[in-house]
């Protein structure tokens, strides 16, 4: 972390404003930030407001359980939903009117009321779930519904973080845990997860790709897209381990790869291009070191390859800078 | 550091300071681009994505070329430890040279590879000098580790001043007290140097002398020193012995000292340390004591749930997060309603940051942090009534 003082920049700008480069009027503030006269909070505010509602919610998370015999389940649901409606009451009340396009939020708590609001509406909705199972049979359908519902509260309120939250819930519907991409894949032949990964991440890609299509809310698809690629390209990964089938996977995730980082590479982006790159190096590394002594040939291709590797990327870096 | 790195190094500070006051709309792309022209830079950089892919596949490289050299050439008989070592060793240097040709020759900065060529060299300079540490005959681990952290020391900071890296200057600084917990009155040491270390920390990273990465270089030491005198002074350190037990890992986990009264300091230094740097953080509005008092502030607290248990864990959950949320929006109003949105030299409104890289942060945070358990795919259909996950868009409790 850079301290808050910037000589530099700080003798800089006089010698900007003289010549007429930098417009004087914009000088004392921009001066007054270099010195460290004046120091913005803003980053430590949002950051303790994240933690304050992780806080709220991992207590109710604990309240529920350890008092569950005391006050039995309705008084529970109850509480719950009394909170989640009070903290959507104050977004709604402050909440600008919607918009397909990007809405600038109104203050720096909103996001976080909508965030706290949508977690303990959705830990109510589980909770009644387990509780009184309305949906019987079907119950894992309540992460549908979550996710759902917390998708509308993310296209009405404008809130990118709260997407990621109904994309994630969507495939924990589908039985994917989005908050360690992958993890869960390797540790056995779950045919039916990768699959799901791999469907969910393809799901989300077309989502993106309608999103900026349509012009709807197109802020949102950088969200879908990186997850969905994530979610394929280790949905694929997870395939290599596989005794038998590995070469189909290696296959698949060497073709996604190599044309996801050549996509990526056509309209500059960037972390789509990296993505691309190390899933294609993975597949193709995958096969190289199949063909025979693992130590010396292993060696001499991570070498070759990353060597060959690195000139191309400085190659395509150059090129990518060049506007399209 | 070389005298163009340290010109590039202040120009680039001007000008990522321009593209920050162009991004909030304070100047015009006529203006970025009179400032950039007026600040030249001479340095082949690349953007974050291609730094980190550049600085992998040049790891990658440069492991797997010591590897296939060894492997080809000296992998046959005989005794092999210390022939790996010295091969370590030259190979450290020779990488450490390619750093110095990128950093000067090919004017590389911000540029993956020369990041990660000086990474690799250090890397293997160590673990070459490790092995000829523990090799000294008739010498106790306890001494071949302080002898490790005495040379990760020297060429972390050695690193830190020629290359201009923060990082290393920060893990100079760790290894330093690693080094020092080896020491006779370790645990006054880890407070006592920050102390006298601080002022002059201070001056270095405000010195106009100093290029920026030099003055982050100071904050990165200040930092890592300031952590270090919280975990002497911590109670829960005192308690487990934690610094004597780095300087001695076959000592058996116990109190530092049997003295009464050294324990009370220490409750005391556990309050009181987050509140002296947030006091300071006030007065001097300085980020790195706000970081470590910020830090050192929420330690305290789950420290005094630890010993007192004031009340039920669920209740100093939830109050401690209404508490932290009410007193975000208290702070917000109280800045607010000072002239032009600050008070005392502070606002709560973004001054020129990337609130775009904020919000990315933030939206992958809490993909990682808040998002359900999955539920199992092999468990359907059957249902039992007592399954299921309390969850859903972040909370993933079991009932």
């Amino acid at each position: 972390m850079a301290s808050s003082v910037n000589p530099d920049v700080a003798n800089a700008i006089p010698k900007l404003v003289e010549p007429g480069i930098l417009p004087p009027q914009a000088a004392p503030r921009l001066l007054r930030a270099a010195r460290g006269e004046l120091v913005s909070v803003h980053g430590e505010l949002r950051a303790l407001l994240y933690a304050g509602v992780l806080l709220i919610t991992g207590g109710v998370g604990v309240l529920v359980k350890e008092i569950l015999d005391r006050i039995g389940p309705a008084a529970i649901a109850a509480v719950l939903g009394l909170a989640a409606a009070a903290a959507f009451v104050w977004v709604v009340r402050v909440a600008p009117p919607f918009s397909w396009r990007e809405v600038p939020s109104p203050n720096l708590a909103f996001d976080y009321m909508l965030l706290l609001g949508v977690l303990l509406a959705a830990a109510d909705l589980a909770y009644v779930e387990v509780q009184f199972t309305p949906l019987g049979a079907n119950w894992p359908w309540h992460l549908l519904i979550v996710s759902l519902l917390t998708g509308l509260a993310a296209f009405r309120f404008d809130s990118r973080v709260v997407f990621s939250l109904a994309l994630s819930t969507f495939t924990a519907w589908r039985g994917v845990a989005a908050a360690h991409i992958g993890a869960g894949l390797w540790n056995g032949s779950q045919d039916a997860v990768r699959w799901n990964a791999i469907g969910c991440g393809v799901l989300f890609v077309v989502l993106g790709f309608a999103l900026k299509k349509g012009d709807r809310k197109a802020h949102f698809e950088p969200v879908a897209v990186h997850l969905g690629w994530l979610l394929i390209l280790a949905g694929l990964a997870s395939g290599l381990g596989e005794s038998g089938r590995w070469t189909l996977y290696a296959a698949g995730l060497l073709l996604c790869g190599t044309a996801l980082a050549a996509g990526a590479y056509r309209y500059r982006r960037f972390p789509l291009f990296a993505f691309g790159v190390i899933a294609g190096y993975a597949a193709l590394s995958r096969i190289i070191l199949e063909a025979g002594d693992i130590a010396v040939l292993g060696c001499f291709w991570f070498f070759l390859s990353a060597l060959l590797l690195l000139f191309g990327l400085i190659a395509a870096q150059r090129r990518m800078r060049e506007p399209l | 550091m070389r005298a163009d790195a340290a010109r590039a190094d202040r120009n680039a500070a001007v000008r990522n300071a321009a593209r920050s006051w162009h991004k909030t709309g304070v100047i015009d792309e006529t203006t970025l681009a009179a400032i950039e022209k007026s600040v030249p830079d001479d340095r082949v950089r690349v953007g974050p994505v291609f730094r980190v892919l550049l600085f992998l596949f040049t790891c990658l490289a440069a492991n797997a070329a010591f590897w296939f050299l060894w492997l080809l050439f000296f992998d046959n008989t005989g005794r092999q430890e210390s022939k790996i070592a010295v091969a370590a060793i030259v190979f450290g240097v020779l990488l450490a040279v390619f750093t110095e040709i990128q950093i000067g020759r090919f004017k590389r900065s911000q540029g993956g590879t020369e990041a990660a060529t000086s990474f690799v060299a250090l890397g293997y300079l160590l673990g070459g000098l490790g092995w000829f540490a523990f090799e000294i005959p008739n010498q106790s681990d306890v001494k071949s580790v302080s002898l490790l952290l005495v040379e990760a020391t020297v060429l972390f900071a050695a690193a830190a001043w020629r290359w201009g890296y923060p990082l290393y200057a920060g893990a100079a600084t760790v290894a330093l007290l690693g080094a020092v917990a080896h020491l006779p009155f370790a645990r006054v040491s880890w407070i006592v140097l920050p102390l006298l270390a601080a002022p002059f920390l201070l001056r270095f990273a405000d010195s106009e002398r100093l290029p920026p990465a030099h003055r982050d270089s100071a904050t990165a030491v200040l930092l890592v020193g300031l952590v270090g005198l919280y975990a002497a002074v911590h109670l829960g350190s005192f308690d487990i012995g934690l610094i004597e037990e780095i300087g001695d890992l076959a000592r058996r986990s116990g109190p530092a000292s049997t003295s009464q009264v050294l324990r009370w300091l220490s409750v005391a230094g556990t309050a009181l340390v987050p509140v002296i740097l947030l006091a300071i953080a006030v007065r001097t509005r300085r980020h790195p004591f706000l970081l470590v008092g910020m830090g050192t502030a929420v330690a305290s607290l789950i420290t005094l749930r630890y010993y007192v248990h004031l009340a039920p864990l669920w209740a100093v959950l939830a109050i401690s997060g209404i508490a932290l949320v009410a007193g975000v929006f208290a702070l917000r109003r109280f800045l607010d309603s000072g002239p032009d949105k600050e008070r005392a030299g502070f606002t709560a409104e973004p001054l020129f940051e990337d609130l775009a890289r904020q919000r990315l942060l933030e939206t992958a945070a809490a993909v990682v942090s808040l998002s359900p358990d999955a539920r199992t795919i092999r468990d359907e259909p059957r249902f039992t009534g007592g399954g299921g996950e309390f969850g859903g868009g972040g909370a993933s409790t079991e009932f």
